[in-house]
């Protein structure tokens, strides 16, 4: 008898862990990458409302900002090269191009959404990235003499004109971060307390998975799968650069899309820059925008910019293998592989 | 000064003879070459599960400790890591035992002493090779195979046993 | 052996039968646990947005799979799984190679396919790439 008790216990909490249908996720192709949704807690009629409201969000930004295929970036960017002034009825781009513009400024050009005719150049205006010989040397010296910055562009009366024909403007690393602080709103406005957003690896965690943080894996640069995971807390968001998404290879050497603005080159000697983000309005363009610079800059400079841009968690992986971390984020991360210590340091 | 005594019994010449029989057991095990490295029949174990059975749980943990120092001793390997092995493992046999000793002789066999003393075996032994000789917890890995054979041998222990209580009975 | 078993037989009580059990359910989980088995991994195919296919990763068997570009085959080796052929330009998908570990993932984007090993337990929710 005692027997039948236990065996009934053991099959009705055994049933009960089985359960735990709270979350709703959907998938997407939008901005040419994965859009993950995971929403906890509400009902599943609800939960694809407002799923279905952000992934039509995402797709009305991915037409809006798009950098090759035609929007009013594209507009903008003809007008520009041919010298041309260009009329914006629209509120939001003209706010979005000057928020570039000031985080151009804030990370010293070390972000810099006005390098698309270096993208270009490089084959990444593509969805297809077949390039294998490296660009003639002549257009990327051309391209960064005459230093295209969002500097040149002004906007006034709604009336945008810029004085550097080489001012193509690519919003590549800023517009997932934007999409993100969108998403945000929405959820907020539907009242959605708990969610997860993966726009392509740029992941905001709003509230909690249940009792537990959500938990994010960090894609280690060189294999398919997780070098570390982290708890993102409340409101949160964490961005990565890396080499290892969107690269040609020519002459068996990776050039990845993120170009150094100083050089004309794809930056090589890092293979990934990792950030974490606080609350904050615009902390998901943050989370996008501020990796590039870190990744970007020269090794011995990464750490100052990071705390001039007052990022206090950051992991960067370097093409040696070598790991900088911030003491913060080492506190945070849960190390999936069995890292060689030697090859870490904290700051 | 009054001289003591030590009163030798019948329980003790018992438990020599026992003792004996276990470690010469051990002995030849040890001998055997066993094709994983720390997969053993156990053998010694029929004695001391023949002794709790036949005589007494008392009887049979002096049997089964004798038979540890006695052998190690014997074998060179006294206070060797191979030594707190056999220890660990006997003693968590032991507590097990102990700890199960009011089971329902009518619902459990000695079948059941004997997998429950095996199990307890090499969780002892596996605690002391986690926490001293093999420091990581890639020792893990060998758990399941290990369990198998705890499973297998602890059976087959258990029929010789028998074998050897029915025969001892009907003299 | 005859005589083995019905001394056996003989012998064993029911408690007996429920100490059994109970080893065997413990060796089972153990090597569940600590080995990974392959038996506790599938394969989840998605196409697009959507879950398309689950396949256990223990047989041997190439799949073929129509995305939006073109054909896309993956091979399924007893415990790993890789793409083998794909209609995308730059094949990053089969540069990947295998993968055999629960939470491994590759994405084929041009022709919106993407494998994904599935086992028990999963350490996270989301992939930061």
């Amino acid at each position: 008898m005692r027997l039948n008790n236990l065996l009934i216990y053991f099959l009705i909490s055994f049933l009960i862990s089985c359960s735990d249908n709270k979350i709703y996720k959907q998938e997407n192709y939008i901005f040419g990458t994965i859009i993950g949704i995971k929403i906890y807690g509400e009902s599943k009629i609800n939960a694809e409302k407002v799923s279905n409201k952000i992934f039509d969000e995402f797709q009305r930004l991915h037409e809006l900002l798009h950098p090759w295929e035609k929007s009013i970036i594209t507009d903008i960017n003809n007008a520009i090269s041919k010298s041309k002034s260009i009329s914006i009825n629209n509120n939001e781009i003209i706010s979005i191009l000057r928020s570039a513009k000031y985080f151009e400024t804030q990370t010293q050009s070390l972000f810099n959404p006005s390098i698309g005719k270096l993208i270009d150049l490089w084959g990444f205006h593509s969805n297809d990235l077949n390039r294998d010989k490296i660009p003639n040397q002549n257009k990327i010296q051309k391209l960064i003499l005459s230093k295209p910055s969002m500097q040149s562009i002004k906007i006034k009366d709604e009336i945008l004109t810029s004085n550097n024909k080489n001012v193509q403007i690519d919003l590549g690393g800023y517009a997932k971060g934007y999409a993100l602080d969108q998403a945000k709103k929405i959820l907020v406005k539907n009242n959605v307390k708990n969610a997860l957003i993966n726009i392509g690896g740029n992941i905001l965690a709003l509230g909690k998975n249940g009792e537990k943080a959500w938990r994010v894996g960090i894609q280690n640069p060189r294999k398919p799968n997780v070098i570390a995971t982290i708890d993102l807390e409340p409101g949160w968001s964490i961005g990565t650069s890396g080499d290892y998404q969107r690269y040609i290879i020519i002459d068996d050497k990776r050039y990845s899309h993120l170009i150094n603005p100083n050089t004309g080159f794809p930056e090589n000697r890092t293979q990934s820059a990792t950030i974490l983000i606080p609350p904050s309005k615009n902390s998901g363009i943050k989370s996008d925008v501020f990796s590039k610079p870190l990744f970007i800059a020269k090794t011995k400079n990464k750490i100052n910019i990071a705390k001039s841009l007052n990022i206090n968690y950051f992991l960067i992986i370097m093409n040696d293998n070598s790991i900088f971390i911030s003491k913060s984020m080492n506190d945070k991360i849960k190390w999936e592989e069995n890292i060689d210590k030697k090859n870490i340091t904290i700051f | 000064m009054t001289l003591s005594t030590i009163n030798i019994t019948n329980r003790d010449h018992q438990i020599a003879k026992l003792s004996a029989i276990a470690v010469a057991l051990s002995l030849i095990e040890f001998f055997f070459p066993s094709p994983i490295p720390g997969v053993k029949p156990g053998i010694a174990n029929i004695i001391i599960l023949y002794t709790i059975f036949k005589f007494d749980l008392n009887m049979g943990i002096w049997v089964s400790l004798i038979r540890v120092f006695v052998t190690s001793i014997i074998l060179g390997s006294f206070l060797s890591p191979t030594f707190f092995l056999s220890l660990s493992g006997s003693l968590f046999s032991l507590i097990f035992l102990i700890a199960f000793r009011n089971l329902d002789r009518q619902n459990f066999s000695l079948i059941s002493f004997s997998l429950i003393a095996a199990l307890a075996h090499i969780f002892g032994q596996f605690i002391i090779v986690r926490i001293w000789i093999i420091p990581h917890n890639g020792v893990f890995y060998l758990l399941p195979i290990f369990l198998v054979s705890a499973f297998i041998f602890g059976l087959v222990n258990a029929l010789v046993t028998n074998k050897l209580l029915k025969l001892n009975s009907k003299k | 052996m005859i005589k083995k078993i019905l001394q056996f037989s003989k012998l064993i009580k029911s408690g007996d039968w429920f100490v059994i059990i109970l080893f065997c359910i413990l060796i089972i989980i153990s090597a569940k646990t600590l080995w990974n088995l392959p038996q506790g991994k599938y394969l989840e195919i998605y196409k697009n947005n959507e879950i398309l296919a689950i396949y256990s990763l223990n047989q041997q068997i190439s799949k073929t799979i129509n995305g939006i570009k073109g054909k896309t085959e993956i091979i399924i080796n007893n415990g790993r799984v890789r793409f083998s052929s794909s209609p995308c330009s730059k094949k990053y998908c089969i540069h990947q190679g295998w993968i055999s570990k629960t939470n491994q993932t590759i994405i084929c984007i041009p022709n919106k396919i993407s494998i994904s090993i599935v086992g028990t337990k999963k350490t996270y929710d989301s992939i930061n790439y």
